[in-house]
């Protein structure tokens, strides 16, 4: 027998059951994978794309015409790196002078539209600040050898680091305070950890250099503002073997792009700078051979900027006014890991009772406090800022006036609203706070890393490490710091997602939507005149009201008459 | 005994229900677009928004062929002839039965008012849906067109404003459609082609 | 007379079509959470730890977005704190009458972060759900119901709590925050 009871909860699961489908809407898919049953199905499921050769390809080692292991030149007992580079410059005779030329090795840029001298040797930003007065930890991604202070020698051409780049054993690590040399002696990594690096084997790693890598490239880009993840957002170590859902190029199983896919190089120049981006490509596909002084690194390159199918013919019309990140990066930081937020200087110092160094570590174990760096916050899957857009980028370098009433803007994107030079772009903006001199109205460059009496790091003395930093960039110190609060920004452009994950019509076209606040353009949903809506809204209401007392009295007027 | 006279020909009541359809599900899917609420989805929206228009632009190509060759074009012509008595009707003689001051014919068959408010729509409200509309729909060849400066926050705030008025318009006219000689005779003629008269 | 009926069947229709929807919102009750989803999750373990004197145990966390991008997907970041008392569980467990009600099982209480940016917490309404059932899980689910607003209730002067990684399904006896139900 069927009680009461049982009928209404039939009825109470079936209406349970729809609800839910309703409120996951479409693309939530329901939580049933367990973390042990993704593992145990791993197995049976299909690979999503079917490029098998792919992965037999990697087996083999390279499809190189040469095997350096083969090299007369290579069979030596290298003790150092500049020793390699030796070596490798008998075959490559212009390659450490094409080096040279690099950003890369010059750590320095004139921006032609500002005149701005940029570089990481010049620009002050608000993660660890400042390369001047700690090369011997910055220059661990510096493609060379042995930049300690500012008598690094720039034309030596055995002072290129050749392997950094070119290592295909991932077994190459130049490490902090070792001015860019990787160790060559076993030691302790990371200090204090009581664990131990084994020597570096130069000769094994120079016997199979090869193409560069999204690894050897990421050693260093993945590692930007001091830790995975930490800078970018959109570049971290989730990218050595992406997922599709998390880069659709550059996806092991997939596409699987190199970095130099779209960054290509010519004479050891890389395409595709953030210092002087590429904002608006209205000029299609880049065909092989021609280059009219074209950057290959925009998406346009390859995809032109018409680039939708036929049957959504609107979507391309949004290429006048939005960057193709805008839509296609919808969330940056995908991957396992969080990017960095903020980053508190103001806070540093603090020690426990025993004068001993604090960390506090937060609900993901993430430290969220650091006696050497201050308060930080993270976050994943996060949401860029919008700013409109034409590639200039103006900063705000060491000894432009910061008087610490106007939180600092250390770089700003130029752009103008609606123009057609500019797109709208996602960014991420990193906020912070940091010394500045108070008398000398200027960014603070200060001491961090160093086995002296005033890095920062080892005594937690702000006057001491700032007097050595203010010094070491040639400027007097005035005595006085504070802090301010900075921020700085980001192009988002990696980790594009696959296209069924890119921003829906609504995100944008509704009120409080993704684009709320950008001005210089009509989004329909989004924008109306707020008056003609409510003067129209308020005349249709009265007309309605109006035929309906006139339908009343003729009812009324009807029903009297009866 | 009450007089019938044949006024909607059968070409002239598909078009006038079929276009009352397309206008309304276009109020509905095009309010939608201008973000009063939410319904089909933004997406779907505009996709039925503009299927829509094109298939009214193309019922318009029709009736405005049928219009000129029938020559029924002319009981658009304005006059002001009763039209006073009209709008004294509606103010107070229609509440005390009164009788009503215009009798149709297959010439006249749309009463002064009448007249004046369906030119009213044809020669204001659709020419500035039409023309915004368009515009709107074609929104990247504007470059190509040498009109580039149009600005889309101009040309969609008049199709709003056109859309606004389209919706005073519908709401008086089908309150209106019960203000004939009896409250159902002009939706029976709209419906059947045969106006009853008293 | 028909225009009365007509009246009436209309006025059913618009109120089925509001019950319909706003079920939603009265069966689940969502609110606003100042932390991130991490900080949220483990906030809320805490919280159901300190219940232990009601049997409360943490069951699982679950990652449902995981799932999703294994697949090649992208969703919002969200977590499934998973806990049971057998406090509750065990006299409703018992009537076969209210067996079904472990479909319910164990409490689920989700995190996520929307498209605005914010983290929001998601709840089932037990007190209403249990008033569904009759009295004896009704006043089992109002208990569940005043366990809940703790659970959500967060003092931010508090430090972080770790987020504890707990795989679902591990429980059935229960013991050492293994508390399947």
């Amino acid at each position: 027998m069927m009680s009461i009871r049982n009928t209404l909860l039939l009825a109470l699961c079936m209406t349970g059951t729809m609800l839910v489908t309703t409120i996951a809407g479409a693309n939530v898919q329901p939580p049933v994978a367990a973390d042990n049953a993704v593992a145990e199905t791993k197995a049976v499921q299909a690979p999503i794309k079917t490029i098998s050769t792919a992965s037999a390809d990697k087996e083999k080692k390279s499809n190189s015409t040469a095997d350096h292991a083969k090299f007369k030149e290579l069979q030596k007992d290298f003790k150092t790196g500049p020793e390699v580079t030796q070596a490798c410059l008998e075959c490559h005779t212009e390659a450490a002078k094409q080096v040279h030329k690099t950003k890369h090795w010059t750590w320095e840029y004139i921006n032609p539209a500002t005149k701005q001298k940029l570089g990481k040797k010049n620009v002050i930003n608000n993660f660890c600040t400042s390369v001047t007065s700690n090369q011997t930890f910055c220059s661990a991604c510096h493609v060379g050898y042995g930049w300690s202070d500012d008598n690094f020698d720039f034309t030596k051409e055995e002072s290129v680091d050749c392997v950094v780049c070119h290592d295909t054993t991932g077994k190459y690590k130049k490490l902090p305070g070792l001015s860019g040399h990787p160790n060559y002696e076993s030691m302790e990594w990371p200090p204090h950890s009581g664990k131990f690096r084994e020597a570096t084997d130069l000769t094994k790693i120079a016997q199979n250099v090869g193409k560069t890598s999204r690894k050897t490239c990421g050693a260093c880009h993945f590692y930007g503002g001091g830790g995975n993840a930490v800078k970018h957002g959109d570049l971290d170590s989730s990218l050595v073997n992406p997922k599709h859902y998390l880069d659709v190029h550059m996806e092991t199983e997939g596409l699987d792009f190199s970095c130099a896919k779209c960054h290509l190089s010519d004479s050891h120049q890389v395409s595709g700078s953030r210092y002087a981006p590429t904002a608006v490509d209205t000029n299609g596909v880049l065909m092989r051979g021609k280059s009219d002084g074209r950057n290959p690194t925009t998406c346009q390159a390859c995809h032109g900027d018409r680039p939708h199918k036929a049957e959504h013919p609107k979507l391309n019309e949004h290429t006048d006014k939005i960057a193709c990140q805008t839509c296609h990066i919808p969330e940056y930081a995908r991957g396992p890991l969080a990017t960095k937020m903020t980053w508190d200087w103001s806070t540093a110092g603090r020690l426990d009772e025993n004068g001993h160094r604090v960390q506090v570590k937060g609900s993901d174990g993430r430290t969220i406090y650091d006696s050497k760096k201050g308060d930080f916050t993270y976050d994943r899957y996060v949401i860029p800022e919008y700013v409109w857009f034409n590639g200039n980028i103006k900063y705000t370098l060491f000894g432009d006036k910061v008087d610490g009433k106007d939180l600092v803007k250390i770089n700003e994107f130029m752009g103008t609203p609606g123009a057609p030079d500019s797109r709208i772009w996602p960014v991420k903006t990193f906020r912070g706070k940091q010394p500045y001199d108070v008398a000398n109205e200027t960014l603070a460059i200060f001491h961090t890393a160093g086995k002296d009496d005033s890095a920062f790091w080892g005594n937690y003395d702000w006057d001491k490490a700032i007097k050595w930093g203010m010094e070491a960039a040639g400027a007097d110190y005035s005595g006085e710091f504070k802090f301010v609060e900075t921020e700085m920004s980001w192009p988002i452009t990696h980790m594009v997602a696959p296209k069924e994950d890119a921003l829906s019509c609504k995100q944008c076209h509704k009120k409080d939507g993704r684009l709320e606040g950008v001005e210089g353009v009509y989004i329909p949903g989004r924008d109306a005149n707020p008056w003609i809506d409510k003067i129209a809204l308020l005349i249709a209401l009265l007309t309605l009201i109006g035929v309906l007392i006139h339908g009343a009295i003729r009812v009324y007027m009807n029903k009297r008459g009866e | 005994m009450t007089e019938r006279i044949y006024i909607f020909k059968r070409f002239e009541r598909f078009w006038h229900w079929s276009q009352a359809l397309l206008i309304m599900f276009m109020m509905t899917t095009g309010f939608e677009v201008h973000g009063l609420y939410t319904l089909f989805g933004f997406e779907n929206a505009v996709g039925f928004h503009t299927t829509a228009a094109w298939a009214l632009i193309t019922l318009w190509i029709f009736a405005i062929f049928w219009h000129f060759t029938t020559g029924e074009w002319k009981q658009y012509i304005p006059t002001l002839d009763k039209a006073d008595a009209m709008l004294k009707y509606y103010l107070t003689g229609i509440f005390t039965h009164a009788e009503h001051p215009f009798r149709q014919t297959t010439l006249t068959k749309h009463n002064p008012l009448q007249r004046l408010a369906y030119l009213g729509v044809k020669l204001i409200i659709n020419p500035l849906l039409w023309f915004s509309g368009l515009l709107y729909l074609f929104y990247s060849s504007w470059n190509a067109w040498g009109i580039g400066w149009l600005s889309l926050e101009w040309v969609a705030t008049l199709h709003v404003i056109g859309a606004f008025m389209m919706l005073v318009f519908f709401i008086a006219h089908v309150y209106l459609a019960t203000a004939g000689h009896t409250p159902t005779s002009h939706i029976k003629a709209m419906i059947t082609g045969w106006e009853e008269l008293d | 007379m028909s225009k009365a009926l007509l009246g009436f069947v209309l006025g059913i229709f618009i109120t089925a079509i509001y019950i319909m929807n706003s079920a939603g919102s009265l069966m689940f009750n969502e609110i606003e959470s100042p932390f991130g989803v991490e900080e949220t999750a483990a906030r809320i373990q805490a919280n159901i730890q300190s219940l232990a004197k009601n049997g409360w145990k943490l069951s699982g966390l679950r990652n449902p977005a995981k799932a999703v991008a294994f697949d090649g997907g992208n969703v919002m970041p969200v977590l499934l704190v998973e806990a049971c008392s057998t406090q509750y569980s065990g006299p409703i467990l018992k009537d076969s009458n209210t067996q079904i009600l472990s479909l319910l099982m164990p409490c689920s209480i989700a995190v996520y972060k929307k498209d605005n940016g914010k983290v929001y917490v998601g709840m089932m309404n037990s007190g209403l759900l249990g008033q569904l059932f009759g009295s004896k899980v009704g006043s089992i689910m109002k208990k569940v119901e005043a366990d809940q607003k703790v659970f959500v209730t967060f003092d931010p002067s508090k430090p972080a709590p770790p987020l504890i990684k707990i795989k679902p399904g591990g429980g059935g006896a229960g013991g050492n925050d293994q508390g399947g139900c």
